[in-house]
């Protein structure tokens, strides 16, 4: 085992928690936004819909599943960057639960 | 005995042999397996299985007619149900399971280090996984007794036998593979109805993009007809009741504790990060196609049975009328059926789509085949939370910490079963609306364990008063305002017992950190390895420094 420099590990953590930040703000907008501006919403159209339904009804839940993949892809790149095997994780985690 | 009867008998139990024969061959060995399915789920499959896990009876049956009647209102279910995901995938997912333990009890015992909050988490689980159970198990028993035309007692009794056998037998392992074949018949079960309505009514075999039209031409109606527009927000409540409710029911799919567990049975932090991912797809499939189901046949109501003679209804009505499910009495005596004089049953919507749509006999029994599905698959999940609870976290690591793996498998199958029969007898004669009690089990969820998991993975300073502290007062506030809201009739901000969470999360998270804050840190250790859940498997937080364990090598 090798010490990380404070400032690597850190940083780690500050780019995987700027992210969530990000995407709660998406996520949040498209349910609660919508729904709080709802009226005003209304009379825009989109596809048929009126637009606070179309986000009710599909919008919102698009958006939140683009941003679970979005997330588990960024999640990727952000281990890769820090030069983290997924091979070594699974070693390691098989080895580090409490199996009793 | 018609045709009908036979068809739907043999595909049900050509699926009832399925899933019995996975669990069976899936059996569970070692406690391992029959907790957490050994931890080597793959993530699409868990994507399947918390897909199966999650959507209940209600959600495959009942929630496009809830959206029917409620209209925009019951978005919120749509909207809050979905949301959830984020929640869990995010903030807990990933770092429960770098925690490695068995049960969310066992994460709250060992992280708060304390037998007391072990047993009031354990408590809570088997509260809240029993209420949800009784809604299944009594969900299945209306499916198979609606469909045969037996009694709906002895449906009941019929689901109860299976579920006790294939979640006893299999344990978690045989659970996560049926409910993967499980989320395949339903979903399909699902789809096919909604895209033949879809072609009949649009020409446009995709639901999803062609119901928009119908939506808008609703509204033409509604407003013809005078009454409040369908796509019309906030006629049924406020918009607070509305945000509250999207709030509780999104913290509570995050907090319930039969959801989580499933993301312990991969192997790493990604694994679960992907689980979500693909979970959510898989759940939205079904409630991307619900407010689509609801819109066609709000449609089909509008213009083919309301404003036609009372004597020239379409044939389809006519099974439903006997069921009670659909009332059609000719208010004014005018002849002719008006849309105000009918009233509709929220059950309805799924389970008549093929008739209308006149799909059929195989369709019709793949209905019936996939609303087994839905409920069996979340009971089965719902069965391991409570075994667990009591076998795993009451019973060895309270009460027997020495019993032999032997012992603690066997109490663990026998708590499947007796919980089981004991969920079946008062889903005989369940105790008021389903529907109420299952949104209870999410605010409580909400008020409980929501908060106890985010403060325990994401902040340290966090104790053992803290969380005893939050877990009572969060317990305490949800059902002092489920009570008075629901039979006191006070609210606020008109928001009603169902939105009763948000007062629950809020107080728990306060207790928690006052009571954290006034009394003594947790210890050095605990802090350590609540702060190394911020890393991957391969980063170790030890001694204030993160390390690499670039050999990976078993002993950190």
């Amino acid at each position: 085992m090798k010490k990380i420099d404070k400032k690597v590990a850190d940083s780690y953590f500050r780019e995987k928690t700027r992210n969530m930040v990000i995407y709660f703000a998406i996520g949040f907008l498209a349910s609660f936004g919508v729904v709080f501006f709802a009226e005003p919403l209304s009379d825009i159209t989109i596809n048929g819909f009126p637009f606070h339904y179309f986000m009710g009804a599909q919008g919102a839940v698009l958006t939140f599943i683009i941003l679970l993949f979005v997330n588990a892809k960024m999640g990727d790149a952000i281990d890769r960057k820090y030069g983290i095997d997924e091979n070594k994780n699974e070693q390691i985690s098989s080895g580090k639960v409490l199996d009793h | 005995m018609d045709t009908q009867f036979l068809v739907s008998l043999s595909i049900i139990l050509v699926t009832f042999a399925l899933y019995i024969g996975i669990a069976i061959y899936n059996k569970a060995k070692e406690t391992s397996e029959f907790y957490v399915a050994g931890r080597g789920v793959p993530p699409i499959f868990n994507g399947m299985a918390i897909g199966a896990d999650w959507m209940s009876a209600a959600s495959f049956i009942g929630m496009a007619g809830t959206i029917m009647l409620l209209g925009y209102d019951g978005l919120a279910y749509i909207m809050g149900w979905t949301g959830g995901y984020l929640l869990l995938t995010f903030l807990l997912a990933p770092q429960l399971r770098k925690y490695g333990r068995y049960t969310v009890p066992e994460f709250i015992g060992d992280r708060y280090d304390s037998h007391t909050a072990r047993v009031i988490a354990a408590l809570c689980t088997i509260i809240i996984s029993f209420t949800y159970s009784i809604g299944q198990l009594s969900g299945s028993g209306v499916v198979i007794g609606r469909l045969f035309e037996i009694d709906a007692k002895l449906g009941t009794m019929i689901g109860v036998v299976l579920i006790a056998f294939y979640a006893a037998f299999g344990g978690m392992k045989g659970i996560t593979w049926t409910q993967v074949a499980q989320y395949v018949i339903l979903i399909i079960a699902y789809l096919i109805p909604v895209i033949f309505m879809a072609l009949q009514l649009t020409g446009n075999p995709m639901p999803w993009i062609s119901y928009g039209e119908l939506v808008g031409k609703m509204g033409e109606l509604d407003r013809e007809l005078g009454i409040s527009e369908y796509f019309a927000p906030f006629t049924n409540g406020t918009k607070w009741q509305f945000l509250a409710l999207m709030f509780t029911l999104m913290a509570g799919t995050a907090g319930l504790p039969h959801v989580i567990v499933r993301f312990y049975t991969v192997s790493t932090m990604k694994a679960a990060r992907w689980s979500g991912a693909w979970a959510l797809l898989f759940i939205g499939l079904l409630y991307l196609s619900a407010p689509a189901y609801a819109a066609f046949s709000r449609f089909i109501l509008m213009t083919q049975v309301a404003g036609s003679k009372i004597t020239e209804l379409p044939a389809w009505t006519k099974t439903w009328v006997d069921t009670g499910k659909l009332q059609v009495a000719d208010g004014n005596g005018d002849g002719v059926l008006q849309w105000n004089e009918l009233i509709i049953s929220n059950d309805i919507v799924v389970m008549a789509t093929p008739e209308i749509a006149n799909l059929g006999m195989f369709v019709i029994g793949l209905v019936a085949a996939g609303a087994m599905a839905a409920a069996l698959s979340t009971a089965g999940g719902l069965m391991i939370a409570i075994s667990s609870a009591f076998a795993h976290d009451i019973f060895y690591r309270v009460l027997k910490p020495n019993s032999t793996e032997k012992t603690r498998l066997s109490v663990a199958r026998w708590s499947i079963v007796i919980a089981t029969l004991l969920a079946g007898v008062i889903a005989l004669n369940p105790p008021g609306a389903i529907t109420q009690i299952v949104a209870w089990a999410f605010a409580l969820a909400t008020g409980t364990f929501f908060p106890a998991l985010v403060l325990g993975v994401w902040w340290k300073r966090s104790n053992s008063q803290g969380v005893i502290a939050g877990l009572l007062v969060g317990l305490g506030v949800t059902l002092a305002y489920i009570f008075a809201a629901k039979y006191g009739g006070f609210t606020i901000l008109g928001i009603i017992d169902t939105g009763a969470g948000v007062f629950g999360a809020t107080a728990a998270f306060a207790a928690n950190i006052i009571v954290s804050l006034m009394t003594a840190a947790p210890s050095q250790k605990i802090q350590e390895e609540v702060m190394d859940l911020r890393y991957p498997e391969q980063m170790v937080y030890k001694d204030g420094e993160v390390w690499m364990n670039d050999d990976g090598s078993k002993s950190v």
